[in-house]
Formats: C-alpha cells, structure tokens, sequence
C-alpha cells in the first residue's frame, strides 16, 4: 500500500454539493440533510437547549462531568485512530474531537465554566462550533477502539454519539441516515430498505429452491410462526444483497432443528438509532418487542450478521424492552454453540482458499463476539490467517458509526477510513493463492468491498454464513455443495 | 520570615489540606453518586462488573500497557507517577511532622531512597513538559493547565529536594522553605479544580463509561416533548 498523497487526500474531502446549498445549511460538509431548521439564525442557541432538554432527561450529564475532571490530555489515543493515523489532521485525534463537545459544557452547564465566561466575556458556542462538531463527528466511525488505551477511561465512542444525537435534534444528520430511519420508523414498509413483504416473500421463496439445488435438501425460511423458539432479525439489506450469507443461517437453523420464524411484522434489525439518536434507537427496539410479542416468541432474538444490529438489540433491547424481555444471540453465536453441540457437519475440502477474519468494532470490542467465529473457521478451513490487529484491539474497516450508508463519501470512506483496514487485508494475502476475507457484518460487508474495489485488493470478501453456507453438510448422502445446473 | 513559615506549615496548611480532601470527596460524591443514579434507572442492570474492575486495576498498575502506545511516554508518565505519590507521603521529614502534629504517623523512606525519587520525579516532570511542548499532537490538544501543571508540581519537589540537603540552600534556606511550603500549598487547593482530580476519579472511570451506555427508558420522548416537538415526523426532520 502506498501512503496516502495530498492529492489523494483532497479529493477524499472533496464536496460535490452545490455552493448555494453550502451557503444555506452553512455548513461546509457534504452528506448533511438539508433542514428548515438550519436557516435560522440561532443555531447555537437551539443546539444548547437540546443539549439542556437531553442532560435533563438522560444520564449524560454525570458522564460529562466525570470526564472533564479526568480528561488529562495525553494523547495516547493519537496511535489508536485509524483516521487520524491516514489523514494526521490534529482536529482527528479522538481527545481533540470530544474536546469540542466537553468544552460547550464546561462553559454553559457548569458553574465555573458560566461565571468565567461572564467575567472574561467569553461568546460561548458560537456558528463555527456546531460546524466543526458537525464535521468531526461524522468523520469518526464511532469504532472505540481509542477507549482501549484511554488511561482515564473516557469514551469518546460516547461522546460522540451524545454530540450526533444533540446535531440531531436541530436537524443535522446525515440524509442517508434520516431517510432510512423515515422509512422504518413512520413509511409504509417499517424497514430502512423499503422492501414491501411480498417483495420478502418471493425472495424467501426463491432462496429456498436454491437451497433445494445446491444442498439437495430441503431448507425453508418459516414465516410467521407463532410461537416459535426463536425469531432471526438480520439488517434488511440481506434480503436484498447478502442471499448466501441468509441461506448459511437457514442451513444453520436447519441443522440444529430448533423452531425459528422471521417476522414479516419487523425483519429488519438495522437500528441507526445507535449512530446518530437515543430516541431512534428505543423506538426500533420498542417496534422489535412488538413482534416479539406478536409472534410469542419464547427463547430469544437472533441476529444476522451485522455488528451494529447485534450490538444495539443485544445491550439495548433489554434496557428499553419492558415487557418481553428475552435473550439476544448473534448468528455466529448460535452457530458456534451448535458446533459445540455437536450439530453442525462441515466438509473441510470445500475451501480452499486462504481466508483472513475482520472483527465487527460492534460485536469484538466488547469481548462478546471473538472467539465464537474462529473455532467456527477452523472447524472447517485449513488455510485462516489472523490480521495483526485483532478482537477487542481490532481495526475499524472505516465506515463504521453509519458512515457507511454514505455513498456520497465513499472516497473518504476507502482512502482515510479504511487505510489502515486495506493495509492489514493486503498482510494476510500469499502469493499466487486466492483469498477471502470474512466480513460478518452488513456494514463492514459494504464498506470493505468498496475498499477492495478502490484499493485494488486481490481478495474476495464474504460473510461467515456464506462459507458455511457452502461446506456444511446437511443431506444424509454427505454430500455438502452440489454445482447448480443451467445457471451457465 | 520565620511566621510566614510557621503560617504556611500551620493553618495555611490544615486549611489546604482540608480544602483538598472534602474537595476530592465532593468531587468522587459527585460521580460515584451519578453512577449509582445511573445504573438504579437502566433498565437492564446487566454490566460486566468482572471485565471493569481488571480494566481499572490494569490502569491503576499500568505496566502491562506500557508498549501498547506511546511508550518513552508511558515509562516517563509512570515513573513520574510513582514520585508523585510516595516522596509526600513517605518522606522522612513529613512523617514527621505528622507525628507531631496529630500523634501518628506510618513508616518512612530512607533519605538516600527519597532523594533519588525526587530526582528523578523532577526530571520526569521536566520530560513530561517537554514531550508536550515538543508533541504537536499533545500541544493542540493541551489547555493552559496542562501546561503548567507539570512546572508547579515539580516545583515542591525541587525546593524540597533543597531543603533536605542543607549544604545546597545553606544560604537561602528560609527563602526556600517558604517557597515550598506555599507551592504545595497551592498545589493542594488546586487538585480537585483542576484534571488532577483523576487521582480520585480514576478508579470510577471504566464503571461510568460502561454504565453510561445504559440509557434510560423514555428519554427520546422526553427530549422531543421538551423541545416542543409533538411527534415522531416531526423528530425525523
């Protein structure tokens, strides 16, 4: 990999937006939603009294106290951050970015902070503030991977999430993201990628026969059924982009015999609600234990691949679902478990290729999802390289924190935000052998085939489920993949 | 000069003393209180108690994460750590003087043990003033404190370390004392003010990070309700 070039770097930063649209938002970033709140003249102030309406209601503000007190400056996470460490702008580094955050409370909601202001004259938060957080904290994917080597111990994964959350309340947040909550939250499908059930049932229905091919076993996606042990929420854009990876978690739940139902009622478990607002993310969750309770599900929530999905439903359903509260498990969860039960059957000359393994910041950071997928590798894959950086310490792939859902940024999103991803992937790659790299993660999936398109990376990426998928042995004749016929 | 002395290691003294312990008491009330508040309105009370009490000994004895980032940076900030913390409170002559003062006291340093330490606690200081002066990293990120916080903390320790070896301030001996004992003084009062408070707060740190992920039921609602907003379209810009 080449190191990045001040070329490289502008056009990464490049902002295809109108002039007139720029001088209107007045603010200088490129994906931020057009808004009528913008227009007025008292942002700052309307950006306080959402900051107010939230500490007020929210257990931000002993969070906020606490790291003024301890934020000690010290730069540590400077070596953590894989933008800072591509673009080696000082307004990237993790401290600085949450700095522009604790600095607004420590002027206006803080004692000290207001009589010093009033006494030195200080303006407080001014236009150019909320710009620059509107910048900043869009440009961290939100990975915290810097709380790891925070000798205070300060989140700045939270505080940025806080400051996305106050933008958001006066109407800065990324169009992508706004359009998608819209459609799940209050359109007609209750799902960010707009696909209407009948859409979801031929494509079940078609994956099915293909199952049926390919395996020579009959596998079905139940839908609908009440009282199941367990429902599967994958993120949405599964059903449109992933099929192998859907048809692995069929043949999983196949294998394991367990009774399991996807709800047409909500089948999806994107929540970017974890990325940008509080409010969004109970209220998908809230949507989640309706059809929780719709369908008398009885042992759990079972999440597809995708880090954001798993994190948001499995340390957030609980805490906001009262009523059915229930287990959250990640597919590969499952998986593993049936592995060690001793249920699942893998033909290990199926593939050959070497493959490398990317953890999800959403599901390896916090020790939850890191062993389970590897003994799953191993159980059927001779060839597996480990990145250098790996579990709680792993690497952002670059567009976490929903920057992924930005298309518009995708040349930042392959030269900055992944630099550092493109670089370990190239590591793991032998020479003359074909490679993939396993992505479990819808958002991971997106952005790391975009950075090895952009990057030109001679690897393939996959779900964990699509590999299973084709080496799991399901039929009693042994046999674990059948070549399709008249595909060709 | 002999009352100024005296005043600075009497009253001036209990006075910054006290002023730092019921300031850092405060300060601990404050989060430990916030913590507790917290956790009671989450709404699942799952947290990983075992993984944060090992996170937050493995920063409170930081070793094993000396080579993880910046290491010349970690080793220094250690040591100075570890000046910081025992030369005040197991130096010979302030063992002393606690003795005398409330009528116990704990064991002491041998002198020889001591001067190193502050030696090498003053030129810790000095490294860490100067890796932040010369890191451009650690200067944008620095406020005025960070600046002067390593000067004025080794500044007790120099005049101390003067004190304790007569024939260096034979001549200026008063002068020295006096600077000493009002540096640290000063020092005192400014610890719960200022990021020092870390030296409290530390051991909290993981906890609140972790439960404050824990959002309360209903905030969202709240929030919208207050700012005037009457539903979810109006929410979703």
């Amino acid at each position: 990999m080449k190191p990045l070039t001040t070329e490289t770097l502008e056009k990464a930063f490049e902002i295809p937006k109108k002039p007139e649209v720029i001088e209107k938002q007045r603010l200088a970033v490129r994906y931020h939603i057009e808004d009528k709140h913008l227009v007025d003249n008292n942002r700052p102030q309307k950006f306080l009294e959402a900051m107010a309406a939230i500490l007020k209601h929210s257990n931000y503000r002993f969070v906020l106290d606490h790291y003024i007190r301890t934020s000690a400056k010290c730069s540590r996470c400077t070596v953590q951050c894989q933008v800072y460490e591509a673009t080696k702008d000082l307004r990237d580094i993790p401290c600085y970015r949450s700095e522009l955050l604790l600095k607004v409370y420590r002027r206006h909601f803080t004692v000290a902070g207001t009589l010093r202001g009033r006494l030195t004259n200080d303006p407080g938060l001014t236009d150019d503030d909320i710009e620059d957080m509107a910048r900043s904290f869009y440009d961290c994917t939100a990975c915290r991977r810097c709380q790891n080597e925070c000798p205070a111990g300060i989140d700045h994964g939270m505080i940025t999430h806080l400051g996305r959350y106050i933008l958001s309340e006066i109407g800065i947040v990324p169009r992508a993201l706004v359009v998608s909550t819209r459609e799940q939250l209050i359109g007609d499908s209750h799902n960010t990628s707009a696909i209407p059930v009948p859409a979801l049932k031929d494509t079940l229905e078609f994956l099915e026969e293909e199952m049926a091919e390919t395996k020579g076993v009959e596998v079905k996606f139940p839908l609908d059924v009440e009282g199941a042990d367990y429902i599967f929420i994958p993120a949405v854009s599964d059903f449109l982009m992933e099929a192998e990876t859907l048809m692995g978690n069929a043949c999983v739940f196949h294998a394991t015999g367990d009774s399991w139902t996807i709800g047409t009622g909500d089948f999806d478990g994107i929540n970017y609600g974890l990325f940008y607002s509080d409010h969004v993310l109970e209220k998908v969750l809230l949507n989640m234990e309706k059809e929780v309770e719709r369908l008398k599900i009885k042992k759990g929530i079972i999440i597809g691949e995708c880090g954001h999905a798993s994190r948001s439903a499995k340390f957030f359903y609980n805490n906001f679902a009262e009523r059915f509260p229930m287990p959250v498990i990640n597919c590969m969860e499952y998986a593993h478990d049936a592995l060690e039960a001793g249920k699942l059957k893998f033909d290990r000359s199926i593939i050959k290729e070497t493959v490398t393994y990317h953890d999800p910041c959403n599901i390896a950071r916090s020790g939850w999802i890191i062993k389970q997928p590897r003994e799953l590798i191993k159980a059927f894959i001779d060839d597996f390289v480990e990145m250098d950086k790996i579990g709680k310490d792993a690497v952002c792939c670059g567009g976490g924190g929903g920057t992924v859902s930005l298309d518009e940024i995708r040349p930042y999103r392959t030269t900055i935000g992944g630099y550092k991803k493109a670089k370990q992937i190239t590591a793991t790659i032998k020479e003359g052998k074909a490679h993939y790299t396993i992505g479990p993660c819808a958002n991971c999936k997106k952005q790391l085939k975009e950075l090895i398109e952009d990057q030109n990376i001679p690897s393939e990426l996959v779900g964990l489920h699509d590999l299973i998928y084709r080496a799991i042995i399901l039929s009693d004749d042994g046999v674990a993949w059948r070549e399709p016929e008249g595909i060709f | 000069m002999e009352n100024w002395i005296e005043f600075g290691r009497g009253p001036l003294f209990r006075l910054c003393f006290a002023l730092m312990i019921l300031g850092l008491i405060r300060t601990f009330a404050f989060s430990l209180f916030g913590l507790i508040g917290a956790y009671h309105r989450a709404g699942e009370k799952v947290v990983p108690w075992g993984d944060l009490i090992k996170k937050t000994f493995s920063w409170l004895i930081p070793i094993g994460r000396i080579w993880r980032a910046r290491p010349l940076y970690s080793i220094i900030s250690i040591i100075w750590h570890i000046g910081l913390i025992i030369v005040p409170l197991f130096l010979a002559a302030h063992v002393t003087l606690w003795k005398n003062s409330v009528g116990f006291a704990w064991f002491s340093l041998p002198q020889i043990w001591a001067d190193n330490l502050t030696i090498v606690a003053i030129i810790s200081a000095l490294l860490l003033f100067i890796g932040r002066v010369s890191s451009k990293e650690a200067r944008a990120l620095s406020r005025k404190q960070d600046f002067w916080w390593p000067p004025l903390l080794a500044l007790p320790f120099f005049t101390g370390y003067l004190c304790s070896n007569i024939s260096l301030s034979a001549n200026g001996y008063q002068v020295i004392m006096l600077i000493h004992l009002y540096s640290a003084n000063l020092v005192m009062v400014m610890i719960p003010f200022t990021k020092v408070a870390h030296c409290v707060l530390l051991p909290l740190s993981q906890f609140v990070s972790s439960v404050g992920w824990k959002f309360p039921r209903g905030t969202g609602e709240k929030v919208m309700k207050t700012l005037g907003k009457d539903n979810m379209k109006e929410e979703i810009a």
